[in-house]
């Protein structure tokens, strides 16, 4: 594989231009159809941002909405336009931080307040996973799980921030109001543990084939 | 291939080298652009990272409804909405203290009937006092003031010296001298 190819792999999904930009300034100025546009551009990745914090399809849903809603009360607060996406997920993770607090308190009280999904939620028959895919996917957040769980708070964060949410280095540490280098230090050391975690690459290798 | 196996990353080196290729010290960076074997290894590590995401983004399901804004425009900026709790919150405090201050007692004040009698009773106290302070002065009536010795109390006993020296100033030999009175 050519540096190029693996440049490619690893890249962060876009993070907008002067199109994005644009939509942005609009919306500052009140504009609702550029802000629908945004939330178009940008509704999967709350989501599945969302999706994997929680595990659960219903809840990822509830929260995008409420991200968003967010967003569209607060856009004119918005300092710096090209900052938008760094920002949304910045608002993305404290709602899901105010969530995951308010889950555990309930399920301090309630024996039913896990609401994770083991495989994923059949939308409608038409995407109705095969069994096989239900499978993996339930071992795939198990040992996704396992191996989340060895790292620090901040570790965990910055790394699927980076690998699973293909946010720049510079992103995560404008959502998490961190330095370059402190996110740095910590994606060293998440990366380190995930090189050491051998199941994973294992599965990562029956993934694929 | 000019590069010894001693200048290979080291997998602390390789982490770096995936986290961000910038931070390693130029020597290594340069390895690392011409030697295969280390960049077959970094290329490993962002592969397999990279195959992560995918997977995560296979094994996720996609939202099964589009979201919406509010019928309602809730544009608001941050300043209105702080400023609306504010002026709530003011208005609220102030209606409170104005109906704390209507509800005081407040002492009646010197206005109408009540307050013209007041004002003939101090004045006839103060002439009454005047009266009594012009007795402890003079206590004769007025008719006899003229006749009377000392017209005036206001006495300056300073004034009579060059008159009349006091006795104590004069010695008792002048008086023997002048009257030819005998001490004994």
């Amino acid at each position: 594989m050519s540096q190029t190819d693996q440049e490619k792999d690893h890249a962060p999904a876009p993070t907008g231009g002067p199109k994005l930009t644009s939509l942005v300034e609009e919306a500052q100025a009140g504009g609702r159809a550029a802000f629908e546009q945004l939330m178009g551009h940008f509704q999967k990745d709350i989501f599945r941002m969302a999706y994997y914090r929680t595990r659960s399809s219903m809840d990822a849903e509830d929260l995008t909405q409420e991200v968003f809603l967010q967003a569209y009360k607060k856009i004119s607060s918005l300092k710096e336009v090209d900052r938008f996406r760094s920002w949304l997920f910045q608002i993305a993770l404290n709602r899901i931080r105010d969530f995951n607090r308010k889950k555990r308190f309930r399920n301090l009280f309630s024996a039913f307040g896990d609401t994770r999904e083991t495989a994923k939620t059949p939308a409608g028959a038409s995407d109705q996973p095969e069994a096989l895919d239900n499978l993996m996917a339930q071992d795939f957040w198990k040992q996704i799980e396992l191996f989340l769980n060895k790292l620090s708070r901040m570790e965990r964060e910055v790394f699927l921030l980076r690998f699973v949410d293909h946010l720049s280095i510079k992103e995560i540490s404008q959502a998490l109001a961190k330095s370059e280098s402190t996110v740095k230090t910590h994606l060293y050391r998440s990366i380190g543990k995930f090189k050491a975690e051998h199941s994973i690459h294992q599965l990562l290798q029956e993934g694929v084939a | 291939m000019s590069t010894s196996n001693e200048l290979h990353l080291d997998d602390d080196q390789l982490v770096w080298a995936v986290v961000d290729e910038a931070e390693l010290p130029l020597p290594l960076r340069e390895h690392l652009s011409t030697c295969p074997v280390c960049r077959a290894n970094k290329a490993q590590t962002a592969k397999n990272l990279s195959r992560l995401g995918q997977m995560a983004e296979r094994f996720a399901p996609l939202p099964a409804h589009s979201i919406s804004l509010p019928v309602k425009e809730p544009r608001s900026t941050t300043r209105w909405s702080w400023g609306w709790q504010t002026y709530a919150g003011a208005a609220v405090a102030a209606a409170l203290v104005l109906a704390v201050f209507w509800r005081t007692p407040v002492p009646p004040g010197p206005s109408g009937e009540n307050g013209n009698m007041m004002a003939t009773e101090i004045q006839e106290a103060e002439q009454f006092m005047t009266e009594i302070a012009m007795l402890v002065d003079n206590a004769l009536p007025a008719v006899y003031l003229d006749i009377s010795a000392e017209p005036s109390a206001d006495f300056d006993e300073e004034l009579m010296e060059p008159v009349g020296p006091s006795v104590e100033d004069q010695p008792l030999t002048d008086n023997y001298r002048k009257r030819g009175v005998s001490l004994c």
